[in-house]
């Protein structure tokens, strides 16, 4: 198997309003993907097709080399999903929830879900309406996890935690990739967060992908470059790529993808005074990319 | 103590090495000691555990440390040996990033040899140049 999931030319709209149309991605497994995008992009959209709850308008999802349409049981089975906010009846208590859930999966794993439940400090006996916002989180990833997922679906699961919670929820996740080497899909407004821990990324972005491309070479070939002139600085630098251009005087900053030695020398041939080349945050780069 | 930043051109891993290393040739990891688990080691740190099995492998490579099968890694008997050679090459490495800095500012050879003779100088007037 080599990959986990691959979608084709995946569209959807909802009445007149495009969401996305001919999406193209794959997913091999134990990686990790971030999928990002301006809010109002579709990434919600596109996770609920991906978990079956809603289905495309056309194209095709392959789920370990065979083909899965939205009703597709099985294969919901093993994706796992932690959304941003879940429901729960909270007049169960947990112990209640964990049976509940436990009588959908043919995958599940009670003994995981105790040594999940210890190590998140869940009580049993609590009802769910009592616990915090980060203590709801810990249960809906004990949930997802005891059904021992080949993906996990993480969709802004952060949002509104304070940061404390947010780094054990972090840690509790890594600690999964390492026991399970499940594949995740973590879409999130806090695109810092995903910088230690993705390996490939996704910018979803006016109904395109508009960025499909392994995380590090992405670091790599992202550069920020001032340049400052004596003179007047160029009309036109004369090179592609250029995601963001600002001007100030005789001051020129441009983020340029991809960089590469010969834009360099390109630039280097204006004979600027000073030109200065930095590489971005994976949360700059992504906020280049969305810019134009 | 190993810190992360992700600003910069070093990747991750290399960081981890980095930091490993660091704390090889200060002692804090002596020989044939245990180094903390994928696991643990990428929870603490809040990253990847691929990125840390990474950093893992390339120092077994290099001679660094050493996995059994199935184990814990440990740090090399020989370790500290290798790591004067590295000490030695990172050094050259900050001093050679300096000098092409000065360069970038117009210095000439001469000037640049006036500056570290004049640094190194003013450091073992107070005292902070030998015996550490």
């Amino acid at each position: 198997m080599s990959e986990l999931l691959k979608i084709t030319d995946l569209s959807k709209s909802f009445g007149r309003h495009i969401v996305f149309s001919d999406l193209n991605m794959k997913l091999s497994p134990g990686k990790v993907y971030g999928l990002l995008g301006l809010n109002g992009e579709g990434k919600t959209t596109l996770i609920r097709i991906l978990l079956g709850v809603i289905p495309a308008d056309r194209g095709k999802i392959r789920y370990k080399d065979s083909a899965v349409s939205y009703r597709s049981a099985a294969y919901k089975e093993e994706v796992g999903y932690i959304p941003e906010d879940p429901f729960f009846f909270g007049g169960m208590t947990v112990g209640e929830l964990l049976d509940f859930n436990a009588a959908f999966y043919r995958r599940w794993d009670g003994g995981r879900a105790e040594d999940l439940l210890k190590r998140f400090s869940l009580d049993k006996k609590a009802r769910i309406k009592t616990l915090s916002r980060g203590m709801k989180l810990r249960l809906e990833m004990a949930v997802a996890l005891a059904a021992r997922p080949s993906l996990l679906v993480l969709d802004d699961p952060t949002s509104g935690l304070d940061v404390p919670t947010r780094h054990d929820f972090l840690q509790d996740i890594i600690r999964e990739l390492a026991d399970a080497g499940t594949t995740l899909l973590f879409s999130t407004h806090l695109v810092h967060e995903l910088e230690r821990i993705v390996d490939h990324l996704f910018i979803l972005h006016r109904g395109r992908l508009i960025l499909d491309e392994e995380h590090e070479a992405v670091k790599n070939s992202v550069r920020r470059v001032r340049l400052n002139f004596q003179k007047d600085p160029p009309q036109n630098l004369g090179i592609d790529g250029i995601l963001v251009e600002s001007r100030d005087g005789q001051w020129i900053e441009v983020i340029i993808y991809p960089w590469s030695d010969d834009k360099k020398k390109k630039l280097e041939g204006f004979s600027p005074a000073l030109l200065d080349i930095e590489p971005l945050t994976l949360e700059e780069i992504f906020r280049s990319f969305v810019a134009g | 103590m190993i810190t992360i930043e992700t600003s910069g051109f070093v990747p991750i891993y290399e960081q981890i090495k980095k930091g490993i290393k660091s704390e090889i040739s200060l002692g804090v990891l002596k020989a044939s000691q245990a180094l903390p688990s994928i696991r643990d080691l990428a929870a603490e740190l809040v990253v990847n555990p691929n990125t840390v099995a990474r950093a893992y492998r390339e120092l077994e490579h290099e001679g660094f440390i050493c996995t059994r099968k199935g184990k814990a890694s440990f740090v090399s008997e020989n370790s500290s040996s290798l790591i004067q050679k590295d000490t030695v090459r990172m050094m050259e490495d900050v001093f050679d990033r300096a000098i092409s800095e000065a360069r970038k500012f117009g210095f000439d050879s001469a000037e640049i040899r006036r500056v570290v003779e004049s640094r190194l100088k003013n450091q073992e007037k107070r005292g902070e140049g030998e015996g550490r």
